[in-house]
């Protein structure tokens, strides 16, 4: 017995410690979100200015913060959900319709983007960050590239090319170079895309996700298929690198900020989401999480560098050529099989 | 006779393969590169985001404040349980055995998600103590099965022993078995610790607002955020985790001197 003694004195002791401070009696507003997706600094000003205190819960994939969400996990005042998870929530039941009066900094939002999303109205959600596919290469090896997803075409650089090994992803981009949507039901245009993207397989070295980037800045790999955020930190690393959009256009995910069923502080997560959306507080978080805001007011207040940053901002023009990436249900079926074609083929 | 060198590489093959890793990231922990990969010099800036980051401090605590309330719970009625099974063998104990058993079995989110409907069933709001909870009705099946193998080699006649003295079943129950016990309880507990600490899957489902813990956040910062500040974190847990085994040795020492 007297062996438990200090284990239990050094578990009263650490509950003391730790749960001290932090009075209860304030409101709390409780987000559930992706890590590393906010500004502390912001949050902390919201936190005084509103008189609350805010609670931050992470979750690891739009599936299965669903499925907790739908067995029916409450208490949540915000989530974060990617556009393709806001359709179905909406479907669902499980949003609140906002109240836009309680958000006059709507009218910051960029309509461009909007556009782009099932919800352009934003009645049940509004858009938080964006993020884009795209490539990054290496300029001094590949002098003369052009942004277009004709490079996994060139020959000259066979081997030292990468694909993202995801499904939806490559033959997304394969629809985009042939001007077909990237959501496609469409058994022709599918097969077209297949095709296309087995002759993208004799060139390139292998479908990959996480080690190619390495590879770039290793100098094994001079073209990379990529997710903007990832090149971004590989960028601040190695400025040679560079990232572009192709001028077909690419695939687009935009996490956005909803209320579901179930907020206990519907008003200050109103407050919250408007708070966010003011310029100068959008600006601070975009700086910190590196991912565009579709705020155009913050945008004006971001350094002109980063503003410029391709990894970052797509182009004004290409905005318009990119699609989100829907959830198709029972005609996923179609692009698995495809895919499955694509991986087998010699 | 020629002594075989199997064992010994054996024995270097997993001292690699569980070792190698540990000291790979505690390398990885001061590389001052973003994405992990090549060296780009030493630095102790993600230990520096890592202790200035809130989220992660508060993650802790949850953790903690789960593993302890777990652990101390189950270590009681892990041992009352195994001491029921031990010492009454009927048919209720053999249910109660296979009850004890399954969560053993029982794949994680199985009793992830069953747990999350059966609270919601309830209309029991999540937090902390559905956590607790359910980390609870695992660890109490491991607190049992490492008593239970403890009370196979115990020797009830030092009970009778002192009964005959005069000890009522109280005193002989606090001043025998339980010292003897100790080391199993204490075993179990660890084993309570560790596996509540890390256990992912089950939380996920049953943590409410405000709940994050430890593991749940590291697995939103792997897919989103950065990972070299995990390796930090790691390596800090490492090194908590050697101190408190170090620690529990040190008291296995001390006792084995006093008996």
């Amino acid at each position: 017995m007297r062996k438990l003694i200090p284990i239990v004195i050094i578990a009263i002791i650490a509950i003391i410690v730790f749960s001290s401070g932090k009075s209860e009696t304030q409101k709390i507003l409780r987000i559930y979100n992706w890590a590393d997706y906010v500004s502390d600094d912001v949050i902390k000003k919201f936190e005084t200015e509103y008189h609350c205190q805010v609670v931050i819960d992470t979750f690891d994939s739009n599936e299965a913060m669903l499925a907790k969400l739908k067995a029916g996990a409450t208490g949540y005042d915000i989530v974060v959900p990617t556009e393709y998870t806001v359709n179905v929530m909406i479907d669902d039941g499980m949003l609140i319709k906002l109240d836009p009066a309680k958000i006059p900094n709507l009218k910051n939002i960029d309509t461009d983007y909007a556009k782009l999303m099932r919800d352009g109205k934003m009645e049940y959600s509004v858009p938080y960050m964006v993020s884009v596919t795209g490539i990054g290469y290496n300029p001094e090896k590949v002098p003369d590239f052009t942004p277009s997803w004709s490079i996994f075409l060139n020959e000259s650089y066979k081997g030292r090319m990468t694909l993202l090994n995801d499904m939806r992803e490559t033959l997304g981009a394969a629809l985009k170079s042939l001007n077909f949507s990237i959501n496609t039901t469409n058994d022709a245009e599918l097969e077209e895309a297949k095709n296309l993207v087995i002759c993208y397989k004799k060139n390139i070295a292998k479908f990959d996700v996480d080690e190619a980037k390495r590879g770039l800045v290793t100098g094994e790999f001079f073209v990379v298929h990529g997710y903007n955020g990832d090149l971004q930190q590989i960028i601040e690393e190695a400025p040679n690198i560079k990232f572009a959009i192709p001028e077909e256009g690419t695939s687009m995910a935009i996490d956005c900020m909803v209320i579901p069923v179930g907020a206990k502080n519907v008003d200050l997560a109103h407050a919250f989401i408007n708070f966010i959306h003011e310029p100068e507080n959008c600006a601070a978080t975009m700086e910190e999480v590196c991912y565009a805001s579709p705020n155009t007011e913050a945008v004006k207040l971001l350094p002109e560098e980063f503003r410029q940053n391709e990894a970052v901002f797509p182009k004004k023009e290409l905005i318009a050529k990119c699609e989100l990436i829907e959830d198709l249900g029972d005609d996923n079926a179609k692009y698995t099989k495809a895919w499955d074609q694509i991986k087998s083929a010699e | 006779m020629k002594r075989s060198s199997l064992p010994l590489l054996t024995t270097i093959a997993v001292l690699v393969f569980f070792y190698f890793p540990l000291v790979l990231v505690t390398i990885e922990s001061f590389n001052a590169s973003k994405y992990g990969g090549p060296w780009t010099g030493f630095s102790l800036r993600w230990y520096k985001t890592l202790f200035t980051d809130a989220e992660v401090f508060r993650a802790l605590k949850n953790t903690l404040i789960v593993g302890v309330v777990s652990t101390l719970v189950s270590m009681v009625l892990g041992t009352v349980a195994a001491f029921a099974l031990h010492r009454f063998k009927g048919k209720l104990q053999a249910a109660h055995y296979g009850l004890i058993y399954l969560p053993l079995v029982v794949p994680d989110i199985l009793m992830g998600i069953s747990l999350l409907l059966f609270f919601v069933a309830l209309k029991v709001e999540l937090s902390l103590v559905t956590i607790s909870i359910a980390h609870i009705s695992f660890c109490i099946s491991y607190v049992t099965m490492v008593v239970l193998g403890r009370l196979q080699d115990f020797d009830f006649s030092v009970m009778d022993a002192a009964q005959d003295l005069g000890a009522d079943r109280l005193t002989a129950f606090r001043k025998i078995l339980l010292p003897l016990l100790a080391p199993g309880i204490l075993a179990g507990g660890l084993l309570a610790f560790t596996l509540s600490i890390d256990d992912f899957v089950i939380t996920f489902f049953v943590s409410g607002p405000g709940s994050t813990t430890l593991p749940v956040y590291i697995y939103s910062m792997m897919k989103h955020g950065s990972p070299p500040v995990i390796n930090a974190l790691s390596v800090v847990l490492l090194a908590v985790t050697f101190v408190l085994v170090l620690y529990s040795q040190f008291l296995n020492h001390g006792g084995k001197e006093n008996a």
